[in-house]
């Protein structure tokens, strides 16, 4: 093979979402002088630490060709299971959260295993579970805000400082490079792409397309669980109704970030930085004075925008390579 | 012949149709005429043509140039779908196009469904009335109110019909109706044919079985190469002649002849007794080391089942397989492992993961070589990629570009190359060449023949005869999913090939 030439064309369009991240930061920065500060983007990958956490897992359910639907209740449910378990029962706190975290994983291999095993579409088996881990989280908590004021070794995932910089985002930043490295090196990553591009093309090179899905529904979960944690302490209650809905924000940020609803593609890196775009307008919306009740309406036309020019930059993408393969005639 | 008398009679006529499909040419100034109430076959090998002037005649594609009559009209050359249906030309295809969970009626009356006057409203007592008495006109074993899923395949087929048949259709074309019938339902359908001839309408059959073309044509028109090479009248028409023909090569023409290489080397592969319902029987069979095997028969008679049960794709329903000697449990990841690779039939459904790259895709069978602990090394991963790409002559030469972009032949080659970088025993390939074009299909047979000298075992599967019988040196023709003959030693043709496939073997074998 001959060593590769500096593709100019195919590096940005690489990194295009990264460009339209720095183009939004540009208009942002113009249109406050508070926008461009250490302070303020900290607070910014602050605000999405939770849907960044959420997503480096979620995004395999996607990849593979499926979805995810229960990430939010999850989140909510393992919050709760984490307060009972340290202030209910009593068990010391890093117990509890290993506990939690396996409930979590165990959720997601089921979600994994109905889907597969079950042949139940991916859609229908996770919005079940939406609902009935929402039910357990109301079950479980009697519908109440339980405050958590102790043990404060676990207050301090959710509210300690490293260097000045929160802990969530430590974490959001293991997690998303951890899952960054398990899509980009690893053979399960390798495996799952496949299954989403093809699954039987996969199937017939020795791909065990079941095992990959209930992994990435195991993994979908477990991502949910710990965002649950860090939500717990950082908010210090445990609560049935936190993290309602974090499923759609969660999808947002994947499906910016690059990732195909229809599998087999997919970027870590990207949905973060599909988040921290989010991130940035509600940031932005503030820095402006702008209404609350506005907020969702302008995040959801930046996001159409920005969806339409990674499609419209993409669109070329093709017939750029397909200068380079003349057509046999 | 009488010009103006024949006119009359004559109810499709096509003259000099040619087309060419960006490049190629596959038909060539092809006539070809269907007359009232005729039964008339269009018969050919893989690749003759017949899809292609019947995709014409119904509007799916569009001719190069060319004349076609229908009913004495001139038809444009932009002639669409619905066109066709609207001269009165129904297709019955493989795949039957009902729509499962409606009855019998709602089929045959879908999107011509009768009102309630002047209400956008269907009257469906009058629907099911309509269309019981078109099932009774026609002496079918069927109610109206049925729903499609109860019904057999042959039934489904009379629905297909009757739908043609609501639809005013004056021409019925039917593509391989019997290769999922059983032997009474295809008698039954043959009934069908009869009665509709009786009616006046007309009936192109295509069908590669030779004693159904026999027993229900007035005239077959024989294409081979993109060329008709001959119509035949009722009182000439005889399988053996038809054959001849399709093939376009004589009995005595010595030089097409393929001489069997028999080796000595152990065997690689047995096989014995090995079933699954429905699909094959009792396939016993042994491959030796560096033979290349060849299995023939029609589409449908068990050749990829027993190649995906072989590969673990499928489940077996008794039987033993050993593969070098060792009790072999079929599964993917025991064929891969013990260095079977497998290229499927339909490439783009089964093949590539066009999304991904050719790293990628060549990538996925060899994580075993490329990875330690679950991490993979991409350095080893590109290594062997551009060993495949070597190999195999990939173009473009770059690892990184999505494999849905490259050409047909080149996706083929990827979905080869990926198993040659391994330890391999043995390489079924599943009809290799389809859809690929003649450079990149010659280089895929000096690569099976370059495998075989190097000790590798092959199965082909392939319904094209010239490949078949110059790639094996050894040929299994099964039939109705039971191994018919075998052909081992000595010379084969095309033609005995064909004959076995079709059910047509000389007197003294079974």
């Amino acid at each position: 093979m001959k060593a590769k030439k500096f593709d100019l064309r195919r590096l940005l369009m690489e990194m295009r979402l990264l460009l339209i991240l720095f183009a939004l930061m540009g208009v942002l920065s113009l249109l406050s002088d508070r926008f461009l500060t250490i302070g303020n983007l900290t607070n910014v990958l602050w605000s999405v630490c939770l849907i960044g956490i959420m997503s480096a897992g979620f995004i395999y359910a996607p990849i593979t060709g499926g979805i995810d639907l229960s990430v939010g209740s999850m989140a909510a449910l393992s919050g709760i299971i984490a307060n009972a378990l340290m202030n209910v029962i009593g068990v010391p706190w890093p117990l509890a959260l290993l506990l939690t975290m396996a409930i979590g994983l165990g959720i997601g291999f089921l979600n994994g295993i109905v889907t597969t095993k079950f042949h139940v579409p991916p859609f229908i088996v996770t919005m079940a579970a939406l609902t009935y881990l929402f039910g357990f989280a109301m079950l479980i908590s009697g519908g109440d805000e339980r405050s958590i004021t102790e043990p404060a070794g676990f207050l301090l995932i959710g509210t300690g400082k490293l260097f000045g910089t929160p802990l969530p985002i430590y974490i959001m930043l293991l997690t998303i490079v951890g899952s960054h490295i398990l899509l980009k090196h690893t053979a399960f990553g390798r495996r799952a792409i496949a299954v989403g591009a093809n699954e039987t093309a996969a199937k017939l090179s020795g791909v065990d397309p079941d095992k990959t899905r209930i992994i990435a529904y195991t993994l979908s979960s477990g991502t949910a669980t710990l965002a649950g944690i860090v939500m717990a302490s950082l908010t210090q209650q445990a609560y049935a109704m936190n993290a309602r809905g974090y499923e759609l924000d969660v999808i947002t940020a994947v499906v910016v970030g690059g990732t195909s609803l229809m599998g087999g593609s997919g970027s870590v890196a990207g949905a973060l930085i599909g988040a921290v775009m989010v991130g940035f307008i509600n940031n932005g919306l503030n820095l402006m004075n702008m209404p609350a009740s506005f907020h969702p309406l302008a995040t959801g036309i930046v996001i159409l925008a920005a969806l339409i020019l990674n499609q419209g930059i993409h669109l070329p993408r093709g017939s750029i390579i397909g200068k380079k393969t003349p057509k046999k005639a | 012949m009488n010009e103006l008398a024949s006119d009359k009679e004559i109810l499709l006529d096509c003259r000099k149709i040619n087309k060419a499909y960006n490049g190629p040419q596959v038909l060539f100034d092809v006539d070809f005429s269907l007359k009232r109430g005729e039964i008339h076959s269009l018969v050919g090998e893989n690749g003759a043509g017949k899809s292609t002037l019947v995709k014409i005649i119904t509007g799916v594609i569009q001719r190069n140039d060319g004349e076609i009559t229908y009913n004495g009209v001139a038809v444009p050359i932009a002639h669409s779908k619905q066109d066709a249906q609207k001269l009165g030309i129904a297709v019955i295809y493989q795949e039957l196009s009902l729509i499962h969970g409606m009855t019998v009626a709602q089929n045959i009356f879908l999107t011509k469904e009768p009102m309630f006057a002047g209400l956008p409203i269907i009257d469906i007592k009058k629907m099911n009335r309509m269309a019981q008495e078109i099932i009774d006109r026609y002496g079918f074993q069927l109610r109206a109110t049925d729903i499609i899923d109860t019904l057999s395949i042959a039934q489904r087929q009379t629905v297909e019909i009757l739908k043609a048949l609501n639809s005013k259709a004056s021409l019925v074309i039917m593509d391989e109706p019997t290769s999922s019938l059983t032997s009474t339902e295809s008698a039954q359908l043959f009934e069908i044919i009869y009665r509709l001839k009786a009616d006046g309408i007309s009936v192109l059959y295509i069908s590669h079985r030779m004693e159904e073309v026999f027993h229900l044509s007035d005239r077959v028109t024989v294409l081979r190469d993109g060329y008709k090479v001959a119509v035949l009248e009722k009182d000439k028409i005889s399988p053996q002649e038809i054959i001849r023909l399709m093939i376009g090569r004589t009995l005595t023409d010595n030089e097409e002849h393929h001489r069997m290489m028999k080796k000595e080397t152990p065997f690689v592969l047995e096989v014995e007794g090995l079933s699954s319902a429905g699909k094959f029987y009792d396939i016993c069979l042994r491959l030796r080391e560096g033979e290349v095997l060849g299995l023939g028969g029609l589409v449908g008679a068990g050749r990829t089942e027993l190649v995906r049960a072989l590969f673990g794709i499928d489940p077996v329903d008794s039987g033993t397989v050993t593969f070098l000697g060792k009790p072999y449990t079929p599964s993917v990841t025991n064929a891969i492992a013990n260095g079977i690779g497998l290229v499927p039939e339909e490439r783009r459904l089964q093949g590539i993961m066009g999304l991904i790259s050719i790293a990628g895709n060549i990538g996925i069978p060899n994580l075993d070589v490329t990875s330690r602990y679950g991490f993979v090394s991409g350095a080893k991963e590109l290594e062997l990629a551009g060993k495949a790409i070597d190999l195999m002559r990939v173009k473009p030469a770059d690892a990184d570009i999505p494999v849905g972009n490259l050409s047909g032949g080149n996706q083929q080659k990827v979905v080869v190359g990926k198993w040659l970088i391994r330890d391999l025993k043995l390489l079924i390939v599943d009809e290799p060449t389809v859809g690929i074009d003649i450079g990149a299909k010659e280089e895929m047979y000096q690569t099976i023949e370059r495998l075989s000298s190097a000790g590798v075992s092959v199965i082909v599967v392939s319904s094209d005869l010239p490949e078949l019988t110059r790639l094996s040196d050894r040929i299994i023709v099964l039939r109705k999913g039971r191994i018919i003959k075998e052909f081992a030693e000595g010379v084969i043709t095309e033609e005995a090939v064909l004959r076995a496939a079709s059910g047509l073997l000389e007197g003294g074998e079974r």
